[in-house]
């Protein structure tokens, strides 16, 4: 019940946030100051990779709203794909990105490594919650998406959907499950990542025996359940799913007792980046209760505490597991070769 | 005189025109030479250096290539796309070849639509192909597996299309348009003597076929068989999402793990295509040794008579065979993805409750995304495949009339980047255009310059089929009455080529709508293709966006195509209008 009332109570300040980012009161002066250095520069490189195309337009259009005179650039492609520009920009020395937001941490390590990031603490970063607060210490990386792997289910015909990762073994589901496949999808490998460390190649072995329906990427589960070709998904897209729920299709979430895998999304500014001032700009404004309104809209969930998620959900209600960043690079070389060892 | 087997050394051609105005010839050769270095020969060393690095280490290496032969599962997938493409190229050339036949040269009924239709097929990105084809064909819900076991009330589907039979037939009912195409074209501008005389001497339609008309036109198969082939090799969306779930890897999906390991194995990757080059020098080496110096020269100085053969009775069956590449490849796949595009949720399945135009009001009228994506996929594609055509028509006359030494470098250049997978392509291009002289990266130039690169081959294989049947004859003939090589070439051969060089503009053109991987790392957001835009649908789940995005692909694709072929049909009408009135003077 206590947290029953917390919740209200963030619902309510949400809305009061809200209401100050409308305009009811003005904006910093710090934040003054860098709208009009952003707006001396005019432009904004977005290079994104952690939201779906239609969520990453809103959060440019609320943007561009508020802050008139800089014409933001979105390429929206996959993280690999926008890291691996990024980097054949830095080594060709056509500096063009503003701002990367990538799902995949290992990306930001190595840009800190060779010491491509600039250093900027934005605003309103301590909205989020506790525990993705100053992931790094130098301030070269941020948040910017938090991503959640579940399982999905046919809500039509599935009444007894799986809790746990543990209960998705059960005899009943053999021929009935699909999943993405490490090799394609970092989603995916870091589930794979997570679920061997929890359970051993045990689980591996089990859901080999239960022929599950092996598809590219996490999104593709979705696609076999509307379809109707299998009945639960793995390490499914939690908010592409509820996305499709909201739509009118017969899809749902259960989110696993035994740990729903936490992927932070991060964002930095290259050190390079040609217009650094729009890009804090931007930096900042994902902690805006603007932003996180657009991310419960989406069905994502929020980067300030203070607003609430979709569904009424919240971070505290489930029980969750994120990969620690160490030795993580081996980790998924290594369960990405025992999936293909034991699963093909 | 109309057809020959002709042994004349072309060679022998150049050495007589030689000394006439050397200067336009070098002038125009030196041009793509050089275009050739920039576009073609830059990228690809590139990739070529990039395969002797380290990803980790970025130090100079040939351990990529080792690991190829040593390293476990990498060899397999190679075996596999081997498999792919033969397949594929084997079934797009014997549904392709016939086809091509009924379309030109019979009275069957229907011949504009399934040319029409074929292109269709053409037009479709092979991820969308394969989308369409899960959902009439996956082993559960597929909706043709529904209707076979509510027919039969068997338990076991009608087709698993997560097979490697499901991808060769998806593949090459995409790539027969290929196969079709070339050779339909190389059909059309066959002089009908040759079949005339096996029909007076008492052979049967079928062994005029086999005995004339295939032999004549060999040299169009055996491209379209190539091309079929490479397309096997490099396309990506049917293998991946049709052969993942059978866990089949090929070069391709290989490549995409390449890409998505951390850090990415862009050098390993390079290393990997290498063994495509072999192959496919390969092939075209088959090619020569196949065709030789043998030449079958169709056109000689007298316009083909228009008269089709009778098929009689046979009209109907042949009809039917038409019909399999129209029906599996556009019909029933669009089919499939309008149904989905007309949903408010395509999860409820179709009724008229779930019955809206949305998507296609968000595609056109609301989304500014779709809007300029569209208009800069058609701009490109045909800035592109116009270019494309030119430089690969010139050089293909400069090979075939072997106007300087080392013709069969150029050739060999040229073929080059086709079957290189458009992921390696396009960092090879990055780093070539990315730099001084050609620094033309997140401009619409650098696309437009990776597609001429990547489409070279086809305009170029496309122009040699045709030259091959053309006569040099004619040539020396303009040339003997004085006309310069310029004039002999823009007054003679061009106009000669005409059709060919009609279908190697669609066929350029529509690869460029339907590219995905090339552009991958060269688009900005100003920039930005339709394909790319859709397979970001697809990544977001949103499928009814996808269906209808596809959908407007294929329409504002088929129109171009429409009006190419109308410009073709009037061009050929006025030139035959203009032959029969200077007869009859």
């Amino acid at each position: 019940m206590g947290d029953f009332t917390r919740r209200r109570f963030l619902q309510v300040t949400g809305v009061a946030g809200t209401a100050l980012a409308a305009g009811l009161i003005r904006p910093s002066f710090a934040t003054e100051s860098l709208y009009e250095a952003a707006k001396a520069e005019g432009q904004l490189n977005l290079y994104w990779g952690s939201y779906e195309q239609k969520t990453i337009e809103g959060i440019r259009d609320a943007f561009t709203k508020r802050y008139p005179g800089i014409s933001v650039n979105l390429l929206r492609q996959a993280s690999q794909t926008v890291y691996t520009r990024l980097r054949l920009e830095l080594q060709n020395n056509s500096p063009n990105c503003d701002s990367l937001g990538s799902t995949n941490i290992l990306h930001y390590l190595e840009l800190k490594k060779i010491g491509a990031l600039m250093p900027f603490r934005p605003a309103g970063s301590e909205f989020l919650p506790k525990d993705f607060q100053r992931l790094d210490a130098d301030d070269l990386y941020h948040v910017g998406a938090i991503s959640l792997t579940a399982i999905n289910f046919q809500s039509a015909k599935v009444s007894d959907a799986p809790a746990s990762w543990e209960a998705a073994l059960d005899g009943k589901w053999a021929d009935k499950l699909t999943i993405g496949s490490p090799a394609f999808s970092g989603d995916v490998s870091s589930w794979v990542v997570a679920i061997r460390k929890k359970y051993g190649d045990r689980y591996l072995k089990e859901l080999a025996k239960l022929d599950p329906k092996v598809g590219q990427s996490n999104v593709d589960t979705v696609t076999d359940i509307l379809s109707g070709e299998r009945l639960v998904g793995l390490a499914a897209p939690f908010s592409a799913s509820l996305t499709q729920k909201a739509a009118g299709n017969p899809i749902d979430v259960s989110t696993p007792s035994d740990g729903t895998i936490v992927n932070l999304g991060l964002n930095a500014i290259p050190a390079n980046a040609p217009h650094p001032n729009a890009a804090k700009l931007f930096s900042e404004f994902l902690y805006d209760p603007e932003v996180s309104q657009i991310l419960a809209a989406n069905y994502w969930p929020t980067l300030r505490t203070d607003v609430p998620w979709a569904e009424g959900r919240s971070l505290e209600q489930l029980s969750w597991y994120r990969n620690p960043p160490e030795d993580l690079v081996a980790e998924v070389a290594e369960g990405i070769a025992k999936w293909k060892e034991i699963i093909g | 005189m109309g057809v020959t087997v002709h042994a004349s050394s072309p060679a022998a051609v150049a050495d007589e025109l030689k000394n006439h105005r050397p200067w336009v010839r070098w002038g125009v050769v030196s041009a793509v030479l050089v275009a050739l270095f920039f576009l073609v020969a830059q990228p690809l060393g590139w990739i070529l250096y990039n395969s002797f690095h380290d990803d980790q280490t970025q130090a100079l290496t040939v351990g990529n290539y080792l690991r190829l032969f040593t390293a476990k599962g990498l060899l397999q997938p190679l075996i596999n796309s081997i498999v792919l493409a033969f397949s594929t190229a084997l079934l797009s050339t014997l549904l392709g070849v016939p086809l091509a036949w009924f379309v030109a040269r019979t009275n069957m009924p229907g011949r504009s639509w399934i040319r029409l239709l074929t292109l269709a097929a053409f037009v479709t990105p092979s991820f969308i192909g394969a989308l369409g084809w899960i959902l009439l064909a996956a082993p559960n819900a597929g909706w043709l597996n529904g209707l076979f076991r509510a027919a039969t009330g068997s338990a076991s589907p009608l087709m698993n299309i997560y097979s490697m039979g499901g991808a060769i037939f998806v593949c090459a009912i995409y790539t027969v348009p290929y196969t079709f195409t070339i050779v339909a074209s190389a059909l059309d501008e066959m002089a009908v003597e040759l079949e005339d005389a096996a029909t007076t001497l008492g052979a049967g339609v079928l062994r005029t076929m086999m005995s004339v008309t295939i032999p004549m036109v060999m040299p169009a198969v055996i491209v379209g068989f190539i091309l079929s082939f490479i397309q096997g090799m490099t396309l990506f969306g049917v293998p991946a999402f049709l052969l993942t779930p059978s866990g089949t890897a090929v070069v391709t999906t290989k490549l995409a793990e390449f890409y998505q390991l951390f850090p990415p194995e862009i050098y390993m990757a390079a290393a990997y295509c290498m063994p495509l080059i072999l192959l496919t020098g390969g092939l075209f080496w088959v090619r020569k040794k196949i065709l030789g110096r043998k030449r079958f020269v169709m056109i000689g100085g007298k316009s083909r008579a228009g008269r089709k053969v009778d098929l009689k009775a046979w009209r109907w069956p042949a009809l039917a065979f038409a019909l399999i590449v129209p029906v599996t490849a556009v019909l029933l796949p669009y089919f499939a993805l309008v149904v989905v595009s007309l949903s408010k949720a395509w999860g409820q399945g179709p009724s008229l409750d779930n019955l809206t135009l949305h998507w296609y009001q968000w595609a056109v009228l609301d989304n500014p995304a779709t809007q300029s994506a569209i208009v800069n996929s058609l701009a490109y594609a045909s800035v592109s495949a116009t270019l494309c055509v030119l430089l690969g028509t010139l050089i293909a006359y400069i090979v075939e009339r072997r106007l300087v030494s080392g013709t069969s470098f150029i050739a060999s250049l040229t073929n080059f980047p086709i079957i290189i997978p458009g992921i390696v392509l396009s960092v090879g291009f990055f780093a070539a255009y990315t730099q001084p002289p050609l620094n033309l990266y997140g401009t619409a130039a650098i696309l437009v310059a990776a597609f001429v690169a990547t489409f070279l081959p086809i305009a170029f294989s496309n122009g040699e089929a045709t030259l091959k049947g053309i006569s040099p004859d004619l040539e020396r003939v303009a040339r003997i009455l004085g006309a310069s090589e310029a004039r002999t070439f823009s007054s003679i051969t061009v106009p000669l080529m005409r059709s060919g060089l009609v279908s190697g503009w669609l066929l350029v053109f529509i690869p460029v709508m339907r590219e995905l991987s090339v552009a991958v790392f060269l688009i900005t957001p100003k920039t930005n293709v339709m394909t790319t835009l859709i397979y970001n649908y697809k990544d977001g789940g949103n499928y009814e966006a996808v269906a209808a995005a596809s959908v407007l692909l294929l329409v504002g694709t088929m129109a171009v195509v429409a009006i190419a072929q109308w410009v073709n049909v009037k061009l050929a009408r006025h030139k035959r209008d203009r032959a029969e009135a200077e007869v009859v003077q």
